[in-house]
């Protein structure tokens, strides 16, 4: 890796760590309506996506997981696990998404969304041995869709914005 | 956002809207069991689940008591006591739901049939 590009996404690590944090500071972001938040990390996985490459948006995103996961509930804790798998598929998706349909950065961003909260459902059935959240799921889908239209508005005004600077 | 993005919006919508209607044809597990205690020994465990209409008599210290389930609920129908406050109550149907007969030191409890915590998440 060029320095100039370590620097870079380790620069944009920082960033969304803290916008991980922070959004667990405000309550209406976050518990409003239980396992529902805005996900505003999101915006920078999209922008590494978008700017650089789809291995540049998994490491960064594995590594702020882990970070974060350090910084609040502990590595290897259950929602750890849930918050690892929710970021790994909604990234692969995302990638896919990008690849085979001609959907805009609003409409990436509301996939990565939905399969976030996909792939925790699925690993709280699994690992929680519970069928019945599956009842919850198309609340939390109906949810993310204006959550994944918010950040994907932010992450597209980002990347217009700074084209010329980063 | 352009054409796309909103075929996308509402094709999940729609999947939603889909999801939502097979679930509630899906009957719900509403497995409960009414527990009756007579000085804090289980003395009868009724299945509500099966919405039967019964009448049952169960011992109380100042005389019979006298339980009836309808349609998934139950109640106390006649009883001996000063106020009568658990005759009085009515029916009950819901998880952890109680009546208390004091003077006859009678609980009917309703529980669901699974453990009563699902999942602890520290």
């Amino acid at each position: 890796m060029e320095t100039k590009k370590f620097i870079r996404l380790s620069m944009l690590l920082a960033i969304s760590i803290i916008l991980n944090l922070i959004e667990n500071l405000f309550p209406f972001l976050n518990g409003t309506i239980p396992g529902v938040k805005i996900g505003l990390a999101n915006i920078i996985i999209i922008y590494v996506l978008f700017t650089n490459s789809f291995m540049d948006a998994l490491y960064v995103s594995i590594l702020r997981v882990i970070i974060v996961g350090l910084l609040r509930t502990g590595l290897f804790s259950i929602t750890f696990i849930f918050s690892l798998i929710g970021a790994i598929i909604s990234l692969l998706s995302m990638a896919l998404f990008k690849k085979i349909t001609k959907l805009s950065i609003v409409g990436i961003s509301i996939i990565g969304s939905v399969f976030h909260s996909l792939g925790q459902i699925i690993c709280s059935i699994i690992l929680l041995n519970n069928i019945h959240m599956i009842y919850y799921f198309p609340f939390i889908l109906l949810v993310s869709i204006p959550t994944g239209i918010v950040v994907g508005i932010i992450s597209k005004t980002l990347i217009d914005n700074t084209k010329d600077i980063l | 956002m352009n054409k796309n993005d909103f075929k996308l919006i509402f094709g999940i919508i729609i999947i939603c809207l889909i999801f939502i209607i097979i679930m509630n044809f899906i009957p719900k597990n509403q497995a409960k069991i009414a527990k009756i205690y007579h000085n804090n020994e289980l003395v009868l465990k009724i299945d509500l689940s099966l919405k039967e209409n019964k009448k049952y008599v169960v011992d109380g210290d100042k005389g019979k008591v006298k339980i009836v389930t309808k349609n998934g609920k139950i109640k106390v129908e006649e009883e001996n006591s000063d106020l009568h406050l658990c005759s009085k109550q009515g029916y009950i149907e819901n998880t952890y739901e109680t009546i208390i007969c004091l003077p006859n030191k009678v609980v009917i409890e309703i529980e669901g049939k699974k453990k009563d915590i699902d999942t602890v998440i520290k």
